[in-house]
């Protein structure tokens, strides 16, 4: 058994995500940064997944009441396990009756404790993530509240496992989105393109307080549709990171919680660069930097290969 | 049809640019061909009134492989079985504490709350597509009479079984959510349930009535 001791601003369970009922509306609401959730089932032996508990907010905090392998992965934290520091991305060992501890996220916004055992949550649709907004899955369906106690069964020993230092990302400033063309963007007037990506122009948006695990909503110069064009589309299925543009123009980047969108596409945020959404945080800076496809190719191939040297 | 890349890994394919009976047909059949091949390359299909995205798996396949494959077994598409449409009928209560724009409609459309009602409730309703959200039904198609726009502000928070239309469509908020639509009633009947499949009441083609109580 573990015990939530301190919840932290926002913290649940959420594995590899809860996919093939899109058809029906249910999204598959996974961990967010899917490079530090993947490593974080690496380390502790589990290639296929598991459930895991992501966080976001300083002093998170659990008690154990038995020896047990964890790791922390995503946002660099400082964390203690019982008084002994521990190391990001790297397996830890948390004695009987300690708790860990994580003081504060000092780069990155989300982080992701896993343990070498399997967290005891009944899986909804075939996934144990928690969809927040339909309270289910997960623990009960809601994020974790002090005194919680979370069962964990087939526990074993992780062994030793780190991930190599130069394949942790750097979710420092400034963040620059790469994005491929959207559907929609000959909608959009030459001059809020040429603002949005070419030099000389005002292409940072800020991240405003109305963001969270649905979608990203940016602020920042409205971008104009062309004078007499439609703005809005016929409602259809939409996938992470699409950049949508409602009427007002500030844009909205598309997380994982919604199959449909009825908004003007501009873009979409390549998936080399999409676990970096999971760590904007309000009045974050951000930037899209048009890029062809090829590019966006040769960009999560490359991210590939990092998945590949994870661990030897 | 038109097949197209969508994101990375998504493939569009466009199967008209209205909202019709015929496009909703063609979208209908070729979702459930999709289905009936169960390739594991294919992660998730959303069909909707116009499109049908497939969400495929890149480690698997790509574009070219994908779409070469699927096309190869275009022969079966008349011959495969199709649902039928399941009829639903759903309790409303219109007006008052349950359809807070319903005013506006009124205003908008100029007609009394009785034939809002009357209109609303007067016609059968397609589902085109299912989702934003779990269960969520977008229905269609309106009675001209009833066409209003969305709100400029959507609201942060529509209760859980509100009735509300937009332009030709009406829907139901299956869960407490963010949304823009005029809502005008709301329905006690559950539309998702994550406990039993099939989750969702409603999939694409049903046929729905509302009736007023």
């Amino acid at each position: 058994m573990m015990e939530i001791v301190n919840p932290a601003w926002l913290s649940m369970v959420v594995d590899g995500g809860r996919y093939g009922h899109a058809d029906i509306g249910v999204p598959p609401s996974p961990a967010l940064d899917r490079y530090a959730y993947t490593a974080l089932c690496r380390l502790l032996g589990y290639a296929a997944g598991i459930a895991a508990i992501e966080v976001i907010g300083n002093d998170f905090s659990l008690k154990v009441d038995r020896d047990l392998s964890c790791a922390i992965t995503g946002a660099r934290v400082t964390a203690f396990a019982g008084s002994m520091p521990v190391a990001p991305w790297k397996v830890f060992m948390a004695k009987a009756g300690s708790t860990i501890r994580v003081k504060e996220a000092i780069e990155g916004l989300r982080y992701y404790i896993g343990f070498s055992g399997i967290i005891d949550v009944a899986k909804v649709a075939g996934s144990c993530t928690t969809n927040l907004e339909c309270r289910f899955g997960g623990y009960f369906g809601r994020p974790f509240l002090k005194g919680d106690r979370i069962a964990l069964k087939d526990v074993r020993d992780a062994g030793e496992r780190a991930i190599d230092e130069s394949l942790i990302p750097s979710m420092k400033a400034p963040h620059i989105l790469r994005i491929i063309d959207g559907e929609e963007r000959d909608r959009f007037s030459p001059e809020t393109l040429k603002s949005l990506f070419e030099k000389g122009g005002d292409p940072w948006y800020k991240v405003t307080t109305k963001t969270n695990r649905t979608g990203i909503r940016l602020e920042g110069r409205p971008l104009e549709f062309r004078k007499g064009t439609e703005q809005s589309i016929i409602s259809e299925g939409i996938l992470p990171g699409v950049v949508q543009v409602p009427g007002g123009g500030q844009p909205i980047i598309v997380l994982y919680e919604r199959t449909i969108g009825g908004y003007a596409r501009i873009g979409h945020v390549i998936k080399a660069d999409r676990d970096l959404l999971a760590h904007l945080k309000p009045l974050d800076k951000v930037r899209f930097q048009r890029i062809t496809r090829g590019e966006a190719e040769r960009l999560w191939n490359e991210k590939t290969t990092q998945y590949y040297n994870m661990l030897p | 049809m038109n097949w197209a890349r969508y994101g990375e890994e998504g493939i569009r394919i466009v199967f008209g640019n209205t909202v019709s009976a015929d496009v909703h047909e063609k979208v209908r059949r070729y979702y459930f061909f999709l289905k009936s091949l169960r390739l594991q390359e294919i992660i998730d299909i959303i069909p909707s009134f116009t499109t049908c995205i497939i969400h495929f798996n890149d480690q698997l396949t790509d574009f070219d492989t994908l779409i070469a494959h699927v096309r190869e077994k275009e022969g079966d598409l008349q011959k495969i079985d199709i649902p039928t449409p399941v009829s639903h009928t759903i309790p409303v209560m219109y007006g008052g504490q349950y359809g807070p724009d319903m005013e506006f409609v009124c205003s908008y459309a100029g007609l009394a709350p009785d034939e809002i009602i009357e209109i609303h409730a007067g016609t059968v309703y397609t589902v085109f597509a299912v989702g934003f959200i779990p269960g969520f039904p977008y229905m269609g198609t309106l009675d001209k009479r009833l066409f209003v726009p969305r709100l400029e502000t959507p609201r942060l928070k529509v209760n859980e079984g509100s009735v509300g239309i937009a332009q030709y469509q009406t829907g139901i908020y299956s869960f407490e959510s963010p949304g823009g639509w005029r809502i005008i009633g709301k329905t006690d009947r559950m539309l998702f349930d994550h406990r039993q499949e099939p989750y969702s009441l409603m999939k694409i083609g049903d046929q729905v009535r509302f009736v007023p109580v």
